[in-house]
């Protein structure tokens, strides 16, 4: 039994946001969640998946955004409650379904909870969702703490069935992944049935057709349920105030954001003339609660996480107020009081706080902090982000960018999403021309592949997991053979998606709760799609470099090289080493080898180390995972593998 | 010798598209290797000094010091560099007929070497399919099997690495004038080494005018017939113009218009035509089928040649003074183009810490400019 479903109705436990959000979600009697994996996302699915069986839900990791929201729209329309999960950048994915369903409208409660990763800690991009909200016209909350996060889920699901349309509860890494004190209330009884009435009359939004047409028609009544989301949120529990009564300063936040605010005010003891509006709905938002807030200040700040979201939407409405509450002052992002990228800390709400104040206020003298940094700098030693261990991605690009070295005509290789966008850096050989969103490595060298006819004669190659193969690369790869482009697709499967905690995939034999499923072959998909394809160990480097030579070589088709290789981390290896190693002192010759130091200067697997001392290179028997490549890249043979019995 | 490293040979020479692909920094360390005609380096390496850079034909040749320490005489920048005689020699009767494209005469200096022990291997080039393939032979009777001119720009040098350091020490080397010189250069020490033993005990130069890349030749010929099914391919004397390819349906003719252009850019900057670091240097006898041009340069390359003269390996005759005129003046003319593009491209003699191709001696190159 999960900590999640065993506490109490009124039990105090210690809960990840992502489990606040998860146990909120079983309170409101979620039915059906579905959702991709993605930092900082995936405990959501993951906690729901290990509690399916004992609450009869269906949870499933979806092969991507868009159709995750799909299945979890099909709960809706059959009358249930569902939950759709995904990290910033999978609301781009699923945002065409999105708008469509906005339009449509829903049944049963919906709610999708995107967890934005401001500042980019484990992402490509810091998009924020929180635009989509606005975009498609649903209703958007943030829940400022850990208790809020389970208690919004619940209100989200209220207020989803009251407008009839989805409602985006957006969370943020430092929510998701931090852990605060949460309540327990009450689980529901989980029964449910399912039924898709669709034979009412046509425009009845619980029995007729789940359409967004007539468009105008819909349209319009989208906007109406709008205004009575407004009426909730002018009295909703999650937006409070603490400060005086008419501060000199009115700071309003949102998300994480309110907690450093909190401890940036009472940091520089301000509380007395700084007050602090907190919003947990966000979009639209209550105009007559703002109004009130803004009519005893003169100044006001607005702390959010990336973009000046809830800035202009308080301005316009201040703008559309001036002549009742007077002319205001306005801080920011747009100011430049705040950063307009990265994560916030309540170091830099302070700096805002003491610069609008007036107030000095130096957390750490200046003159220490210029020392603790010289001081880390020159002690510290400089640790590049790098693979595993035994990664089969560090063998895959070592033969990737050999092979495209020896081929010699400044071919490039188009990355993608995993834990392989690390070959972007040197400890991938900086073998990534390009990286962008999940599948757009494939789209790109499908369009690179087409530019031979403007003299292009360098060879394109796309890299892709497993996983990833499944959620984007697979239509690019169909337009690729499809339009007679031409470039390498070397799928890097290592039977999981291994970056975000080895969630299943269309492609294993198990679904997101354990149950058998059944797996898709990649290469056979391949095929089918009329791609070439070819299967090597990745950890066999000269057969996989040969391959690959010959691979470049076809200058009319794609083709597909499926490098297989379990992940070293897998829960499934349980951490055999398959090779003893060990590093024949008496042939190293270290410096005086002229190999200057290849396994480790360049190499790089953590499991090798340089010997300051004798001056050569030695295996970390702790940390080798034992793969055995190492053995083949050192010119002198002084690295040899015992195969473990 | 200026000497630098790795990163300085890429960006001299590399970037520059003056690499030639040897092969003369392949099989030293793990980041040079060559692939179907081309050298690449596969990682980048920091070390200040390397014997990459210190063989590499097209970076830093001080043709001065090379000369003072192979012939121990300055450079003079004579056409035909350093020698004793020149001849017209042909395979002997000792030697198989008919499997040459000239006289023959490599490969029975060859293989009489290897028969007598003058050399422990000799690194000889063959092909596959079309690509210059290196191959390192210690059978005397193997010698004949990688006769004929490939044409291509060959990493023959690969094989004398790797011979060396499989322990090789009496190498014989057939190669090219860019070859030639980066053997002289090994043959210097040049990382003042004090394991160092000179490998080579004997280099059979050859002539060259330019050569041909080998991935644009494949790419060419492959449009014109089955690059498999080649058999033979040479190039006759002018007036000719053309290259014939020997197929087994028979000859395919290819305008040396169409070749031209596939030559190697870094060809045009090379100021040697006969292999002036070599110990004796082979070439085509224009108008005299079925013989060659043989010019013995040094005491070994006299020795040799008269051995396998007396032993009926190969077979000599004098050479008109018309027919050395005319070599030396055609090597004369290829040694003052490469220094007018030298010059041109900021090649040769540059001072102020700038690196250079090659060195001359400045009345040497005013020599050789007017000489033509």
């Amino acid at each position: 039994m999960s900590h999640l479903i065993d506490g109490k109705p009124g039990s105090r436990h210690l809960l990840m946001g992502n489990e606040a959000i998860a146990r909120g979600a079983l309170e409101a009697g979620v039915k059906v969640a579905a959702g991709y994996p993605g930092t900082p996302s995936s405990e959501i699915i993951e906690n729901l998946a290990s509690v399916s069986a004992d609450r009869n839900l269906y949870v499933e990791w979806s092969v991507n955004e868009k159709v995750a929201m799909e299945v979890t729209a099909a709960a809706s329309f059959a009358g249930l409650r569902s939950l759709c999960v995904m990290k910033q950048n999978g609301v781009n994915v699923a945002s065409d379904f999105l708008l469509h369903l906005a339009g449509s409208g829903t049944r049963g409660g919906i709610v999708i909870v995107p967890c934005d990763d401001p500042g980019a800690l484990s992402s490509a991009n810091e998009g924020e969702s929180r635009h989509f909200a606005r975009l498609v016209e649903i209703p958007l909350l943030e829940p400022g703490d850990f208790q809020e996060a389970k208690d919004i889920i619940k209100w989200a699901f209220e207020l989803s069935e009251e407008v009839r349309n989805p409602v985006m509860v957006r969370s943020v890494t430092r929510l998701s992944h931090a852990s605060g004190n949460v309540t327990f209330g009450d689980l529901p009884i989980p029964d449910a049935t399912a039924y898709f009435k669709h034979d009412g009359p046509p425009l009845d939004p619980m029995q007729g057709v789940m359409l967004s047409y007539p468009v105008a028609i819909k349209h319009q009544r989208q906007q109406q349920k709008l205004q009575q989301a407004i009426k909730r949120f002018e009295q909703s529990p999650f937006n409070t105030y603490s400060g005086p009564q008419d501060p000199g300063l009115l700071v309003i936040a949102s998300s994480a954001c309110y907690l450093y605010c909190k401890e940036a005010i009472h940091l520089l003891g301000v509380n007395k003339r700084v007050g602090l509006l907190k919003l947990g709905t966000t979009w639209p938002l209550p105009a007559r609660l703002i109004e009130r807030h803004l009519t005893g200040c003169e100044k006001i700040l607005v702390v959010e996480e990336v973009l000046p979201f809830l800035e202009e939407e308080v301005k316009i409405l201040a703008a559309e107020l001036a002549r009742k509450i007077g002319i205001k002052t306005f801080y920011g992002k747009k100011d430049g009081s705040l950063p307009m990228v990265g994560e916030l800390n309540p170091d830099l709400v302070v700096a805002a706080l003491s610069n609008i104040l007036g107030v000095n206020y130096e957390a750490v003298p200046e003159i220490y902090a210029g020392r603790a940094a010289e001081l880390a700098r020159a002690a510290a030693p400089v640790r590049d982000l790098t693979f595993c261990p035994g990664c089969p991605h560090r063998a895959s690009f070592w033969s990737i960018h050999s092979a495209l070295q020896l081929d010699n005509r400044q071919g490039f290789v188009c990355g993608d999403i995993g834990c392989y966008s690390l070959a972007m850096l040197p400890s991938g050989y900086s073998t990534l021309k390009t990286l962008h969103s999940m599948g757009s490595g494939t789209g790109l060298a499908s369009g690179f592949g087409k530019l031979d006819r403007y003299g292009m004669a360098q060879p394109a190659v796309a890299v892709s997991g497993d996983s990833t193969f499944f959620h984007a690369v697979l239509p690019a790869l169909v337009n690729a053979v499809h339009n007679n482009s031409n470039f390498l697709l070397v799928v890097l499967d290592n039977s999981g998606t291994a970056m975000t905690g080895f969630q299943s995939h269309p492609g294993l034999p198990t679904d997101a709760a354990g149950n058998m499923a059944p797996g898709i072959d990649i290469p056979t998909v391949c095929e089918a799609i009329g791609a070439k394809v070819v299967v090597c160990d990745p950890f066999d480097l000269q057969q996989t470099q040969q391959t690959m030579l010959r691979l470049l070589e076809d200058k009319d088709s794609v083709s597909v090289l499926v490098l297989k290789q379990i992940c070293a981390l897998s829960p499934e290896k349980k951490a055999k080493k398959t090779y003893e190693m060990k590093v024949e002192q008496t042939i190293c010759l270290g410096e005086n080898c002229g190999c200057n130091r290849l396994c480790t200067r360049v190499f790089k697997c953590p499991g090798l180390n340089w010997d300051k001392d004798k001056r050569v290179s030695r295996i970390d028997e702790v940390i080798c995972a034992g793969c055995g490549v190492c053995a083949s890249i050192c010119p002198a043979g002084a690295i040899t593998k015992q195969e473990v019995s | 010798m200026r000497v630098f490293g790795s990163q300085e040979l890429f960006e001299d020479v590399v970037s520059h598209d003056l690499c030639i692909g040897c092969g003369a920094c392949v099989n030293l360390c793990p980041y040079y290797k060559s692939y179907k005609g081309k050298t690449a380096r596969i990682f980048p390496c920091d070390i200040s000094k390397g014997r990459c850079y210190a063989y590499c034909p097209k970076a830093e040749v001080d043709l001065d010091e090379l000369t003072k320490e192979i012939w121990n005489r300055p450079y003079d920048g004579s056409p035909l560099g350093n020698y004793r005689q020149i001849l017209a020699s042909r395979a002997g009767k000792k030697m198989q007929k008919g499997l040459f494209q000239a006289g023959g005469t490599v490969s029975a200096l060859v293989t009489f070497a290897l028969k007598n022990s003058m050399i422990d291997g000799a690194t000889l080039t063959g092909r596959e399919e079309l690509t210059p393939v290196p191959h390192l032979v210690t059978d005397w009777q193997d010698a004949a099997k990688y006769a004929s001119s490939k044409f291509m720009a060959a990493p023959t040098l690969a094989a004398v690495n790797g011979a060396v350091a499989k322990g090789y020490n009496r190498l014989g080397v057939v190669a090219t004038p860019c070859q030639a010189t980066a053997v002289a250069q090994m043959r210097l020490n040049p990382l003042a080494d004090k394991d160092f033993a000179d490998p080579v005990a004997l280099t059979i130069g050859l002539f060259c005018n330019w050569s041909l890349g080998t991935r644009q030749l494949t790419e060419l010929i492959s449009q014109k017939l089955d690059i498999a099914g080649i058999a033979g391919m040479y190039i006759p004397p002018p007036p000719a113009g053309i290259m014939i390819l020997e197929t087994a349906d028979g000859r395919v003719e290819i305008p040396l218009s169409e070749i031209k252009p596939l030559i190697p850019s870094t060809c045009f900057i090379c100021p040697d035509m006969t292999s002036e670091f070599s110990d004796v240097s082979v070439g085509m006898l224009e108008g005299r089928r079925g013989w060659n041009t043989l010019i013995i340069r040094s005491e070994k390359g006299a020795d040799l040649v008269e051995n396998a003269d007396r032993k009926g390996y190969l077979e000599t005759e004098e050479l008109p003074q018309k027919t050395v005129a005319h070599l030396s003046r055609a090597a004369g003319e290829k040694k003052a183009r490469a220094l007018r593009i030298l010059i041109r491209r900021d090649l040769v003699n540059n001072g102020e810490g700038r690196r250079s191709a090659v060195r001359i001696p400045p009345q040497i190159v005013k020599k050789i400019l007017n000489q033509s």
